[in-house]
């Protein structure tokens, strides 16, 4: 379960803007809401902030060139 | 051994005119999958029809393989039904993730590279090749971010994916041209540890740089032409993969004329001639 809890709050960070914004103001304590483990919080807290500004973007602009 | 090396274009509508005029100059013609799982029967008409002129390839963008999670079965019966209609030469798909909790994330992601996701990806490879009847050759993808929970590096994952699964590697150039920039690496090194034998198909696209100054990442968008530095990975390919390869160029917009992309497929078998004469000279010379 843990492995795919990990996915879900990627493909949610990744995707919505709101908890994308909280859980770079506070990633430890967002994360541990998610039920991530202890190991899967360590890494998320170091996350490359700058990848996911520009995937996030990335992904906003596909999803408006698709409409 | 080299039987024949292929080199083909993926379909595009706005491009259809020009690969239907010149499949004398294109050996091989790639199709989003997902585009015909649920086309009208004219639409998969026409693609019988076009199989029926030209050797096709299926690539399928949306069942999220490298994931910890099962692939849904109706997702891999499309995929097995429309084979059954196309009869295509081969059907690939990525190594991403595509969903999560529900969520759509509407791209190809990266996903953590850990034991859980190459598991999770071998389990999914061995039902997708039992539904499907063949297995899929698998591209790795272009990423912007370092996936979160990664314990491994790229080229380890996914040897380690092939090794333990049928699949063959479909390699895209492009998407490790940027990675490597990206993450700063070397594509060379990448290349030097997969097992060659296991290198059986080739992406080519282009890209542009994205973001502000310190923070930049190429963007593989298939908006661009191929820059030189894949034209070399696709030498140094040709020059370690003992078998014939199958070599597709991607553009999904911003469509220059047809005459150019032809252009690019013959400037990709001059790169795969030249490694496979690099090949030959080194065994004389052994």
């Amino acid at each position: 379960m843990s492995d795919s809890h990990l996915e879900s709050f990627l493909a949610r960070i990744y995707v919505d803007e709101t908890t994308r914004a909280k859980f770079l103001a506070d990633p430890r304590s967002e994360a541990l809401k998610a039920g991530l483990t202890a190991e899967q919080v360590e890494d998320i807290v170091k996350i490359d902030r700058d990848g996911l500004e520009l995937l996030a973007a990335s992904l906003k602009s596909k999803k408006q060139g698709r409409r | 051994m080299v039987d024949r090396d292929r080199f083909g274009l993926g379909w595009r509508p706005k491009l259809a005119l020009g690969i239907l005029s010149n499949l004398d100059r294109i050996d091989i013609v790639e199709v989003i999958a997902d585009d015909f799982f649920r086309a009208p029967r004219r639409e998969r008409r026409a693609l019988r029809t076009l199989a029926a002129q030209t050797p096709i390839t299926l690539h399928g963008v949306s069942l999220g393989l490298a994931s910890s999670v099962a692939v849904e079965t109706k997702r891999l019966e499309q995929m097995a039904r429309l084979c059954g209609e196309v009869e295509p030469v081969s059907w690939s798909e990525h190594l991403a993730f595509v969903r999560g909790g529900g969520i759509e994330i509407g791209h190809l992601a990266a996903p953590p590279r850990s034991s859980a996701t190459i598991d999770g990806a071998v389990a999914n490879l061995r039902r997708a090749r039992a539904i499907v009847g063949v297995a899929p050759q698998i591209e790795n993808v272009a990423t912007l971010i370092d996936p979160p929970g990664s314990d491994r590096d790229e080229a380890t994952w996914v040897s380690e994916i092939i090794r333990h699964s049928e699949s063959d590697l479909l390699l895209d150039l492009h998407n490790l041209h940027a990675n490597a920039l990206n993450f700063n690496f070397d594509p060379v090194d990448f290349i030097s540890r997969i097992p060659p034998e296991r290198i059986s198909a080739i992406h080519l696209a282009g890209g542009k740089w994205i973001g502000r100054k310190g923070a930049q990442r190429l963007l593989d968008d298939h908006l661009h032409d191929v820059p030189d530095p894949v034209y070399e990975l696709l030498e140094e390919v040709g020059a370690r993969a003992p078998q014939a390869l199958t070599v597709i160029i991607e553009r999904d917009g911003n469509f220059p004329p047809i005459e150019w992309l032809i252009d690019e497929l013959e400037r990709a078998r001059r790169a795969v001639a030249r490694g496979r004469q690099r090949a030959a000279q080194k065994a004389i010379a052994a």
